[in-house]
């Protein structure tokens, strides 16, 4: 299967790094804990925001004979070095406020050093730190990739945040966790990234000692400590360190390290001897191990934790989607040259094969030689006589990987023979460009001479096994065998089987004529215009779909009678007050549009039957225009009287019918490519054009359409298709 | 050099003086403070024993050690080898480890009977993956010694002593 540069990048990465990347993440979820565990204790004085150094300093003075060093570290806790009154090595925490010893500073523990060693070199010493800083940079390329594979899933950033399509846990938590903890690992990769290059003096620039003019120093005027102005100017809150002067000479001064420079100052005037700031690259590893470490907050350092343990859940569910994929690689039994049966598939992740290998495998167990490829891998197939073409829809409406040559390969390897085609697209609703790549392969096929379409195009909303079971159904009956879907895949509730009553049936004196019948459910239940009806004629596993209009609370079917016909026999010969067993099968695709501004309706045959139900519920009177067609006058009777009922109670807005026998000889299609002006003007302010009626008419329809969307609104019509502005419902 | 750094380098030399004259009698101890100034080098942070050897150049004892990982201690090469495996109250002396341009002040305690008798002060100090300076810098025990400012060689920039006034 091929699969974008991202994913294969991104696949590359964490499979060359995954082993480190456990290691890095499960001992950085420890270190996490350190800067909560100091947190927590109680050294940090509150005024320590307010106090200046002329404040503290002459009270530290006083109390402490020795102070070499005084610090604040990332707790804000104030930390003193000196000598006590013993003379020996002092080191504590202290307030600030009164130099009250407030605790003595432990080591840090032996696990958390050990815990640190490993996580920065791995006890490897040099060459460790260099994996590690690999490992850190690869963790950034990763999350680069990530980021591009989400907005390609997403189409677009603008829709980075939107809802995410769910397939199977570890893919929806990959994304869903990726885009939420993506921020702080985008952050850990970096500093870390920064961190080792800063170690292996990369990016570093050298430090820069103060220069003093020694001979310049004055020794007057003496001023107290509170007086000297730098101390009144600095606060305490932004001192790194303090280096005290080692004797009372003059010579020996006062180190500030601030957060931002370093200061010298004389230690009998007050006077600054020098002022370095520190070179931008010092500023950086500081800022990169406060964001590292999690060293100067809690709850960035329990962030961190929580990002860490993301990326083992990454490793995991990564390699989960992975396996799945990999387990959807394609076996033949059989090889393109001799299969009767070719299965192409398009899918970008990989779940469009499970349905496709379904029917595969069903395929083979029936015993018929059958081929499984990737639309990419189209070509001649000799002895090919059904065609099942099943794919997703990647991106802003566009081919999935593995099936962008697919226009191409159709021109350039005509088939030999007539091959019945059928396109089933997969997607989801949440997307606004739905199945529109299966819509564009579906053209395609219609226009190729050899193609014979077997089943209108259908497509399945989130992998909905009802959706599935349809298009199976239709293609089983039109390829007059089996189902060829296990059942496991058409899991879901099964309809309940309705009683209906007969109330009403025309019949039709000539076979090849055409009769409406009408049945009332017992019960009243949810059934809408352009949902079907399922029967059972000889009561066995042979099922026959009608498209259903719902007529004064009745289900009306429109039938042509075929001389030995199963369905069309049976239903024909019902009398009224006669019950069937039947199920009725939601067809939502197909229901007439709620909030259309304009609709347009273009049927031939019995094809007409949903809309007449929909005409009769138009209450709203949305402006509605039927265009049917007819093989003679006399098989558009039984619909004449209803029909002009309509248009004087604004139910139906114009009515245009084609008779294909009589008078013009016209089809239904010229009365559109007539009309081309208004059918484009009703797609563009978003009306809504449904088709019903023969595979045939559909064909020659959207064959027209096409030309009218290209010409006139510089579109394809599969853009509409995906929008729902064309439903179809043909067979 | 000011007439206020010569008076107090006098009266530390005096005070040196002063003790050395007298340690015959008492065999005690005095504490020194010591400032430690390292360079700009870039990398970790150093790791610096300070040992008292003696005329033959052989360990006697371990005064201080900066760094209180004891698995970085093998570094400090030439000291491990010696004494540090052996020093079993390390922890008692051990300070923080030192980066490079800082400084650190400690106070050491050194035994007045080993004062001006061919002892010596050595500093070794060592930086994770990088060389070890087993001579960084050497001081002679003695007055003279104690009161100069001693150049490093290696990481150490210079050592610098005062008496510590408390005493």
């Amino acid at each position: 299967m091929t699969i974008s540069v991202w994913r294969y990048s991104h696949l590359v990465l964490a499979v060359s790094s995954f082993l480190l990347l456990t290691l890095a993440s499960t001992t950085g979820i420890i270190l996490a804990f350190e800067p909560v565990s100091q947190k927590i204790q109680p050294y940090r004085v509150d005024t320590i925001s307010q106090l200046t150094l002329a404040q503290t300093l002459p009270v530290l003075k006083k109390s402490y004979t020795e102070i070499s060093e005084l610090s604040v570290d990332a707790n804000q806790f104030v930390q003193i070095k000196g000598s006590d009154a013993d003379g020996k090595n002092l080191t504590a925490y202290i307030d600030p406020q009164t130099g009250k010893i407030l605790g003595i500073p432990t080591k840090q523990s032996e696990f958390f050093q050990w815990v640190t060693a490993l996580h920065r070199s791995l006890f490897l010493h040099e060459a460790g730190r260099f994996f590690i800083g690999l490992t850190a940079f690869l963790l950034l390329l990763i999350t680069v990739s990530g980021t591009m594979l989400i907005i390609q899933r997403q189409r677009g950033v603008k829709r980075f945040f939107t809802r995410i399509v769910r397939d199977n846990f570890a893919q929806y938590y990959h994304v869903v966790l990726g885009r939420l903890s993506l921020i702080p690992i985008f952050v850990i990769a970096l500093s870390g990234t920064y961190l080792s290059l800063a170690r292996f003096g990369l990016v570093g620039e050298d430090k820069v000692s103060p220069k003093i003019d020694f001979d310049a120093i004055q020794s007057k005027p003496e001023r107290k400590l509170a007086d000297f102005s730098v101390f009144k100017n600095t606060r305490l809150a932004d001192v790194q360190t303090i280096e005290f002067p080692f004797s009372e000479d003059v010579e020996d001064y006062y180190t500030l390290k601030l957060k931002d420079r370093e200061l010298t100052v004389n230690q009998i005037t007050g006077d600054i001897l020098s002022e370095n700031r520190y070179p931008a690259a010092v500023l950086l590893t500081n800022l990169s191990l406060d964001l590292h470490t999690g060293r100067t907050s809690a709850i960035w350092a329990i962030i961190l934790a929580v990002a860490s343990g993301n990326i083992l859940f990454f490793i995991y569910s990564g390699f989960a989607i992975t396996w799945k994929r990999r387990a959807n690689r394609v076996k033949n039994k059989y090889s393109a040259d001799e299969s009767r049966f070719i299965i192409l598939v398009g899918s970008e992740n990989g779940s469009t094969f499970r349905f496709a290998q379904a029917i595969h495998q069903q395929l083979i167990k029936q015993g018929e030689k059958t081929f499984l490829t990737e639309f990419n891998n189209y070509t001649v197939f000799p002895k090919a006589e059904y065609l099942i073409a099943l794919t997703a829809t990647y991106g802003l409406g566009e081919a999935p990987t593995n099936a962008q040559k697919f226009a191409a390969l159709v021109e350039k390897y005509p088939q030999p023979q007539p091959v019945r085609y059928s396109v089933l697209g997969f997607g989801s609703h949440a997307y606004p460009d739905f199945c529109q790549f299966a819509f564009e392969v579906n053209q395609v096929l219609a226009g190729q001479p050899w193609a014979v379409p077997l089943v209108d195009i259908h497509t399945v909303n989130d992998r909905s096994p009802e959706d599935f079971g349809l298009w199976a159904e239709a293609w089983s009956q039109q390829a007059d065998r089996p189902m060829p879907v296990s059942s496991d895949l058409l899991k879901g509730p099964v309809s309940r089987f309705e009683t209906l009553t007969v109330t009403n049936n025309t019949r039709t004196e000539q076979s090849d004529g055409t009769f409406l019948i009408r049945l009332r459910a017992r019960r009243r239940r949810s059934v809408t215009s352009g949902d079907l009806l399922a029967i059972y004629p000889a009561n066995d596993h042979r099922e026959r779909l009608y498209s259903i209009g719902v007529l004064e609370k009745e289900l009306q079917l429109s039938v042509r009678l075929h001389p030995g016909g199963l369905g069309s026999g049976f239903l024909h010969e019902l009398t009224p007050g006669e019950t069937i067993r039947a199920r009725v099968v939601s067809n939502d695709h197909f229901h007439f549009p709620q909030n259309a501004p304009v609709v347009v309706m273009i049927a031939n045959g019995t094809g007409i039957a949903p809309f007449l139900g929909m005409i009769s519920q138009n209450k709203q009177q949305i402006p509605c225009h039927l265009y049917c067609g007819f093989r003679q006058s006399a098989s558009f009777d039984s619909y004449r009287n209803f029909l002009e009922a309509s248009q004087t109670t604004q139910k139906l807005t114009s009515l245009h019918v084609a008779y294909s026998r009589e008078g013009d000889r016209q089809y239904v299609s010229s009365l559109i490519a007539h009309d081309a002006e208004f059918i484009a003007n009703a797609l563009m302010m978003k009306g809504v054009v449904m088709i019903c009626g023969s595979l045939a008419m559909q064909k020659d329809v959207i064959d027209l359409l096409e030309t009218i969307c290209q010409t006139k609104l510089g579109k394809s019509v599969s853009v509409y298709q995906s929008h729902s502005q064309i439903l179809m419902d043909c067979y | 050099m000011s007439c206020l750094h010569k008076i107090s380098l006098l009266v530390l030399t005096l005070v040196v003086a002063g003790s050395s004259a007298s340690f015959a009698q008492q065999s005690g101890t005095t504490q020194y403070k010591c400032m430690i100034q390292m360079t700009n080098y870039m990398g970790e942070k150093a790791y610096i024993a300070v040992s008292l050897m003696n005329g033959k150049g052989v360990y006697e004892k371990t005064l201080y050690v900066l760094g209180s990982d004891k698995k970085w201690y093998p570094d400090v090469k030439e000291w491990y080898k010696a004494v540090g495996k052996k020093t079993t109250n390390i922890s008692a002396i051990s300070g923080a480890s030192v980066a490079g341009g800082d400084r650190s002040v400690i106070v050491l305690e050194i035994d007045n009977s080993k004062l001006n008798k061919e002892y010596k002060l050595r500093f070794e100090s060592a930086v994770e993956d990088k060389e070890d300076h087993a001579k960084d810098l050497e001081i002679p025990l003695t007055t003279e010694g104690l009161s100069a400012k001693s150049e490093g060689t290696g990481y150490i920039r210079y050592v610098r002593f005062s008496p510590n006034t408390s005493n």
